[in-house]
């Protein structure tokens, strides 16, 4: 029977970062998921506390720490840590983030032309962080044909004042269309299939110098240019160099609706890293049951591809997301479930999940629902007793944070998914990494 | 004011009722103008379970309305065949269904004319395998789906023909009286604000739930009795057949397929005011447990929407006992024709109430008689013999037609822009060229964009994006503005249809779409917090 000494369930970044942290200390980890997470269609940036009353994440923590219930109370002063650590491992893989807790938040145009706010981005996004200097115009340039992006509807919103909240901006907004060589008449295109015609150095210089003109015929000059985000995936870093040596205006990418390319590279860099490391992850896998033994894990059945798959396990992650990663179930009775074990799920009474209006100012009350655990990220019963001796849960499913409202989900998965994986590691593992045993 | 417009008759509602009577007028020779308050059949037309009765649902208790119902299911599959999906209905005896109804089910369908063949359970069980194993006896009806919207826009296309005309987005006002008589109406332009009088020699009503507050403003009473359907929306055809159950007519007990999803319908309860009512998770729940016995699994399949529609119940005074108005199952689902004149003293004025959506034309040529019969004009109703415009006759609807239609043309990249409900540029472009001013919803009406599994996540943000294209290249000032209100306004009514059916994997859907348009596209920076309330979502240039 397969065995590890941590299962993680769950692939988006707190498994992933759990996982990394697992195996660097030496543990046999093994990934287990039914898909692919969160990273798929979020911008691929590091959300940590985008607060409208925060400067900085670092105040945007320390905010968030104080409101009753919320998780950055016991992580919060270990973001900075986290994000430290995970740096390097994805500038390994070639992804290099810019920004970090001390970097005042800039509001980061988007592509249905509103804003939102960020300071730590992936390189292709970074030139979109600094302050808009006197003058300085913004082009947005979109591919012909391609209908996920829409410059001219973009730009105008984007010359709004209102959506730049009254305060710095672009003097101007233009928009400008290419067409693409061998994709002026194809329709049906998503920026997956883009992302992997700028893969091909020969097509990417073409395209490269049919977009450079393009923006060199809107008048003015420097400033900034926006474009989809579709510029390559396994080869991004070199779409990147090509764009900004070519254009005549610092080029950022505005991520798109599923898939996301930024959050794919991010997905595929974390990946790597926990190979690197040692790990696995198999996706694919519909978790059928976790079977303990009192207060321990002992083993974790999957079932996938016609058979079931069961594998021993030292230690348990739960890192499945919320309601949108099926991490929490909301019953049709009005009950929020936790699938693999049962945990108890804090949240309110079914009537008062949703808020009237879809963009009540407040938020909707469910937003909140999650996994309590202590400062160690063990799960707790109602009177604050941990459940489990050998369990952790890590990311949106912990209890008390809005991880979109709040703009807090990546730092809040970052930092729970190592502080549980080193929670864990801590004690003995029972056995030391075998590389290439799998 | 502006300026003043003259018409023979003037027809309040903008439903299918309100449609049929347009024409019927137009067709017998009287100048007639329809108006109605917001887009054409946005009122209890647009929001039923699609179904064409056969009559079936009818024949114990209300055999008059079961006669109705299949003479114009007859009708219409003649006149209006591509509003028509043939999908054959069921009326299926579960084990929770008396003995005594469904022995006698067979008899009562002859005696009212309604076509009925029992079939063997394994054989419909084989056509539709979703369906109760348990069943134990199917009676094969020809019950069918019907799409309201084609429907309306037939009607007044053919009524245009004939020199009239119609008019949405116009909320009724004022009306002018001078003794016995209505003379003129007073409109006001929900869009621009503006007002218009209409002078005229007859009023029809056609305002349905809402008729007692357009005979109010002649200070007549008409006492409708609102009843709300609730209505629930799955993102698939767990059936291609209409399935009924066979007992005495209830909550839950029908599933309509309509284009790419399926119905479960209804519920029945009162509402004070038509335009105020609240679908619970109490309703919700109870429908899907009453629509677990005609499927098993519902269950476990995924809930896109819920909706509610009010019907235009009536009864006259006299009839209108205690326990009919309790149960609004107990009030004829038959019409009736109001003459305010000797009911009134409106000598120029008539309501239609009652019926339902499958006897519209049969309702509408009723009402035309008494008017024509006031007004000396003694042309026959034709309405029953001819195909309506933009129909081809016997070809009714076929869900795979528009892939067919686009392989036929040599297939390949469509540009398509809703992929659940195959609606390409071209399609939306045409359909924005034909109707300036309108609203997303419109859209989604008239091309069923936004209304397959996705239910808009997907496809509402390159509307805004198309009409701000447009917009921007036909030199408007207010592109944002315009592609705000699509976005905003899409995701505002997907989440009121999502919110009392909020769980399992529909609200998981309904997480993951907003955090995509919250977390990632910044959808709240296009609020405008302090802004006065816009009454409507328009989204097409207006010309």
């Amino acid at each position: 029977m397969p065995s590890a000494d941590v299962v993680v369930i769950g692939a988006g970044l707190a498994g992933l970062t759990a996982a990394i942290a697992a195996a660097e200390s030496g543990a046999r980890v093994l990934v287990l998921a039914k898909g692919h997470a969160a990273t798929h269609w979020g911008p691929g940036g590091i959300d940590v506390a985008g607060i409208p009353a925060a400067s900085t994440p670092r105040d945007g923590i320390h905010r968030l720490a104080g409101l009753p219930g919320h998780p950055y109370a016991f992580l919060g002063d270990d973001v900075a840590a986290a994000l430290e650590w995970i740096r390097p491992h994805l500038a390994a893989e070639g992804v290099d983030y810019a920004g970090d807790l001390d970097t005042p938040h800039q509001l980061v145009p988007t592509s249905i032309g509103g804003t939102r706010r960020a300071a730590i981005l992936p390189a292709g996004q970074a030139a979109a962080l600094s302050p808009w200097a006197a003058g300085e115009r913004l082009v947005i340039c979109g591919i012909a044909g391609f209908k996920d992006f829409w410059p001219e509807a973009i730009a105008a919103s984007l010359t709004r004042e209102r959506i730049w909240e009254g305060g710095n901006r672009p003097a101007s907004v233009t928009p400008v269309s290419v067409a693409l060589p061998g994709l002026a008449a194809r329709h049906n295109l998503n920026a997956l299939q883009i992302a992997r015609r700028f893969d091909d150095p020969a097509w990417r210089t073409t395209a490269i110098e049919a977009l450079a003109r393009a923006i060199a015929s809107v008048p003015g000059s420097g400033g900034r240019v926006a474009l989809p985000a579709v510029l390559g995936i396994r080869e991004h870093a070199a779409v990147l160099a090509a764009a900004r040596d070519r254009f005549p205006a610092a080029p950022f990418e505005m991520p798109l609706v599923p898939p996301s390319l930024p959050g794919m590279r991010l997905y595929a860099a974390l990946r790597a890293a926990l190979i690197r490391a040692g790990g696995r992850v198999q996706i694919g896998e519909m978790i059928e049951r976790v079977e303990h033994d009192g207060r321990r894990v002992t083993a974790v059945v999957a079932a996938a591809a016609a058979r079931t798959y069961t594998v021993r396990t030292g230690a348990l992650v739960i890192a499945t997301g919320g309601i949108a990663g099926g991490g929490l179930v909301a019953e049709r009775d009005g009950r929020l479930t936790e699938p693999l074990l049962g945990l108890p799920v804090e949240a309110p009474p079914a009537d008062q999940w949703l808020a009237v209006d879809a963009f009540d100012p407040a938020g909707h009350p469910l937003e909140k629902a999650g996994i309590r655990t202590d400062a160690e990220l063990r799960p707790v019963a109602a009177d604050g007793a941990s459940l489990f001796d050998n369990v952790r849960v890590a990311g949106s499913l912990l209890a008390g944070h809005r991880y979109i409202r709040e703009r807090c989900g990546d730092g809040v998965a970052l930092t729970s998914g190592r502080r549980a994986a080193r929670s864990l590691t801590a004690v003995p593992a029972g056995h030391a990494a075998e590389p290439g045993s799998e | 004011m502006g300026e003043s417009h003259a018409y023979d008759v003037l027809v309040v509602g903008g439903g299918a009722t309100g449609a049929g009577v347009l024409r019927d007028l137009a067709r017998r020779g009287l100048r007639t103008l329809l108006v109605e308050r917001g887009d054409y059949g946005t009122g209890t037309t647009g929001r039923y379970h699609g179904l064409l009765h056969s009559g079936g649902r009818y024949v114990a208790k209300d055999a008059l309305a079961a006669r109705e119902c299949i003479a114009e299911n007859r009708i219409l599959r003649r006149i209006a065949p591509a509003s028509i999906e043939d999908t054959g209905g069921y009326f299926v005896a579960t084990p929770a269904d008396p003995d005594d109804y469904v022995d006698g089910f067979q008899a009562a369908c002859i005696a009212a004319d309604v076509d009925c063949e029992e079939i063997p359970v394994a054989e419909a069980l084989r056509r539709e395998p979703a369906l109760n194993p348990g069943i134990r006896r199917v009676f094969k009806l020809p019950d069918g789906s019907v799409e309201p919207w084609q429907l309306i826009e037939s009607n007044i296309a053919d009524a245009r023909a004939h020199g009239s005309d119609a008019w949405s987005y116009q909320r009724l006002v004022g009306l002018e009286r001078d003794a016995d008589r209505i003379v003129a109406a007073t409109l006001h332009d929900e869009r621009s604000g503006s007002l218009t009088r209409v002078t005229t020699r007859f009023v029809v009503s056609c305002a349905g739930a809402w008729a007692g507050q357009i005979a109010a403003m002649v200070d007549v009473t008409v006492t409708m009795h609102p009843g709300k359907g609730t209505m629930l929306i799955y993102n698939q055809r767990m059936t291609d057949t209409v399935i009924n159950r066979c007992h005495k007519s209830s909550d839950g007990d029908i599933m309509v397929p309509v284009h790419t999803v399926a119905i479960l319908g209804t519920t029945e309860q009162r509402v004070e005011d038509p335009d105020v009512y609240e679908i619970t998770r109490d309703e919700v729940a109870a429908l899907i447990r009453e629509g677990e016995k005609l499927f098993p699994d519902l269950g476990k399949m995924r809930l896109l929407r819920a909706y509610a529609g009010v019907r235009p119940l009536y009864q006259p005074p006299a009839e209108a006992t205690e326990a009919a108005l309790k149960d609004g199952r107990q009030i004829s689902r038959a019409h009736t024709v109001l003459d305010h004149g000797p009911r009134d003293g409106v000598e120029n004025f008539v309501t239609i109430v009652g019926g339902k959506l499958t006897t519209f034309r049969r309702m509408a040529e009723d009402t035309v008689d008494t008017v024509c019969a006031k007004l000396g004009v003694t042309e026959p109703c034709t309405t029953a013999d001819e195909i309506l415009p933009n129909q081809v006759p016997g070809k009714t609807y076929w869900l795979g037609h528009r892939l067919a239609d686009h392989e036929a043309e040599g297939g390949g990249d469509a540009n398509l822009l809703c992929e659940c409900e195959f609606v390409t540029r071209p399609m939306l472009d045409s359909f924005l060229d034909g109707h300036p001013g309108c609203s997303l919803d419109d859209v989604r009406r008239g091309t069923r964009l936004g209304m397959g599994p996705c239910q808009g996540g997907f496809c509402t943000f390159r509307v805004a994006g198309v009409v701000g294209e447009r917009a921007g290249h036909a030199g408007a000032a207010d592109v944002a503005e315009l592609a705000d209100r699509a976005i905003l306004g899409f995701l505002r009514e997907r989440f009121k249809g999502t919110r009392p059916i909020a769980a399992g994997r529909q609200l998981q859907e309904q997480w993951m779409i907003s955090g995509v348009y919250e977390g990632c596209l910044g959808v709240e920076s296009l609020i405008e917090r302090e802004a006065p309330e816009v009454s409507r979502e328009v989204v097409g240039a207006q010309r």
